[in-house]
């Protein structure tokens, strides 16, 4: 079956260039022609992610696995970790610094977002160890 | 394409951008400067621009130092004018610095022979009062996708046809202001002068080089209510002399301020009522913008006003002044004549319940519902292309003829280049690129490399 990996690097603190690898990503998945909804679903789980490694993450790598019926995200990063998981899946819980939520950021809807869209989301982290993201979506039926 | 080869596949039409071969001389300038990647340098070294692909931004036009790329010579010899309408867009007010007098602009043009010559500002601030009632009506209805998008640029609204299609039910469906005018020239030249409706020919004097575009294809509307666009630089001579001869300014002209200020990027949502508007000017800015739109990464804003030149219309390609001082001009002149709205807003409001704005035709993507094995074909592609794409230096040069090196390796997995286009990839020995751009991996095709070095041996 035909598969495609790509790896980008996300650079932390870096705003000017921050949401790049989610735009290579919508535009790799428009070219290959997957439905608008998988498309945004992708989208928004891959900005929120990327945006994550971005404030709290320092650098981190980004993975994107596609074949015809799963397009897969792991979203690793060398950052402080998360605390409690379950805390940071609540729909507004934030841990976002003062210059985050200047730049509009930080209202606590990133990781509730990204399970909202996709169709499975594993979070590996522990206080101090990092962060890895693995986000599944489904390119067929899936609800979201 | 060249003019020629447009013009064969479009029969009937004239050509709208074009390359004039005896002044290319092969550069890369225009090829990287277009947005949509639409330019190649071919063979025989000369630009060429892939009709499907082109927007008719005028990027290129801008950009090119030779004057090489130029747009449809809309001047018919065969209309009689004394049966044709002008519908002038503003910006034309701002082309002659110090000397500005709309009024003055109109009369001279009025010298050429049109039967009337109208400007779009009336539409312009009707249309205002129409997208301000839309807007509220809408924006709290279920299944309505915020931001809504204005029409009336014709660039963006192609960029959103070809290459955002899932944000065209986002385009309110109003006329534009050129649309309007046009329909209701036409209609009041039929009351007055008792014409046909076909012996009536409306032209549109713009700085915008996709109007011919928008009106021999129209994406909003099943037909146009314009018959030809010409350029502000194709008659700013005529109207400088006649400026420098005193002519008198028109007795019926009326100033608009609103419609001037609707010249600048800006424009358009400023005449607008409090609301949660955005205003972006640029092609880059605003395909950065429609990405972000389309990952729903833009909340809390109701409705952009896009224009795909710098500045917004003032930057058009088709003018001849300078966009800054044209927006200094705009400034002094809506200064003087002052920034309120000239029309009722209960008329707007009337002609609006009447259905008098809006556009019959229904905008929906065409989308095919992809197949399984077009997936599969396609991420089979994707991955040829990322392969070759490690493989290429990431110098972005554009020597290979094609905008830079992700496109040159779609190009060679798509069969319209070689790998040997690719200087570096030929003459130098490749070491893994380091991550860049924030990019890296992919599994890379050295055997190729090391065959193709043994048989230089």
């Amino acid at each position: 079956m035909p598969h495609l990996n790509k790896k980008f690097t996300i650079i932390a603190d870096d705003f000017i260039r921050a949401g790049e690898v989610s735009i290579q990503i919508q535009s790799i998945l428009k070219s290959i022609g997957f439905k608008p909804d998988v498309i945004r679903r992708a989208s928004v789980c891959a900005y929120e992610s990327e945006m994550n490694v971005v404030m709290h993450g320092d650098d981190g790598t980004f993975s994107l696995d596609i074949d015809e019926d799963l397009i897969r995200m792991e979203v690793r990063d060398q950052g402080d970790g998360i605390a409690d998981i379950k805390l940071a899946l609540q729909e507004g819980y934030s841990t976002a610094r003062p210059e985050h939520i200047a730049q509009g950021f930080g209202a606590g809807m990133g990781l509730p977002n990204i399970k909202k869209n996709s169709d499975r989301l594993e979070i590996e982290s522990k206080k101090g160890q990092g962060t890895c993201l693995k986000i599944y979506i489904n390119v067929h039926d899936s609800n979201g | 394409m060249t003019a020629m080869a447009k013009s064969a596949k479009n029969p009937g039409n004239v050509n709208y951008v074009w390359i004039d071969e005896t002044r290319c001389n092969g550069c890369v300038l225009c090829m990287k400067a277009c947005s949509t990647k639409a330019i190649r340098v071919k063979e025989n070294r000369l630009a060429v621009i892939e009709e499907s692909m082109c927007i008719d931004c005028g990027e290129c036009i801008r950009t090119c130092p030779r004057g090489a790329i130029k747009t449809a010579a809309a001047e018919d010899g065969n209309v009689d004018l004394s049966k044709a309408v002008l519908i002038v867009s503003p910006v034309l007010y701002t082309q002659f610095g110090a000397n500005a007098d709309p009024g003055k602009v109109i009369s001279a043009l009025k010298k050429k022979g049109f039967l009337h010559v109208y400007d779009e500002c009336h539409a312009q601030e009707l249309f205002n009062i129409a997208v301000e009632k839309y807007i509220r009506e809408n924006r709290d209805r279920p299944g309505v996708s915020l931001p809504l998008i204005s029409p009336v640029c014709p660039v963006a609204v192609r960029l959103i046809a070809n290459r955002f299609p899932t944000l065209l039910k986002n385009i309110i469906p109003l006329l534009p202001p050129r649309e309007l005018s046009a329909r209701e020239a036409r209609k009041q030249l039929i009351k007055l002068h008792g014409l046909e409706k076909k012996e009536i020919k409306v032209f549109s004097i713009t700085p915008c080089s996709a109007k011919m575009l928008s009106i021999k294809s129209p994406i909003l509307v099943e037909q146009s209510y314009l018959d030809r666009a010409m350029g502000i630089n194709s008659v700013c001579n005529y109207v400088v002399k006649h400026l420098q001869s005193g002519c008198r300014t028109d007795p019926t002209h009326k100033t608009s301020g609103v419609g001037i200020g609707w010249c600048m990027s800006g424009g358009e949502i400023a005449a607008m009522e409090e609301g949660n508007f955005l205003a972006v000017s640029g092609i880059k800015e605003t395909i950065r913008y429609l990405e972000k739109i389309e990952m729903g990464m833009l909340n809390g804003i109701d409705y952009v006003e896009f224009r795909t030149c710098a500045e917004g219309c003032i930057g058009g390609p088709l003018t001849v002044c300078d966009k800054y001082q044209a927006k200094h001009t705009v400034q002094r002149i809506v200064r003087t004549v002052g920034p309120e709205r000239t029309v009722k807003k209960e008329m707007a409001l009337q002609l609006y319940e009447k259905g008098w704005f809006f556009t019959k035709k229904k905008n929906e993507p065409c989308l095919d519902e992809p197949s399984q094995r077009s997936f599969s074909r396609a991420i089979e592609r994707q991955e040829k292309v990322e392969n070759i794409h490690q493989q290429l230096p990431g110098k972005e040069c554009g020597i290979c003829g094609s905008p830079d090196c992700r496109t040159f390796a779609e190009d060679v997995v798509d069969g319209r280049a070689s790998l040997e286009q690719c200087i570096f990839y030929r003459r130098v020995p490749r070491k893994p690129r380091p991550a860049s751009g924030g990019t890296s991996g992919g599994s890379r095709d050295t055997g190729s490399n090391e065959k193709r070095q043994v048989s230089k041996k």
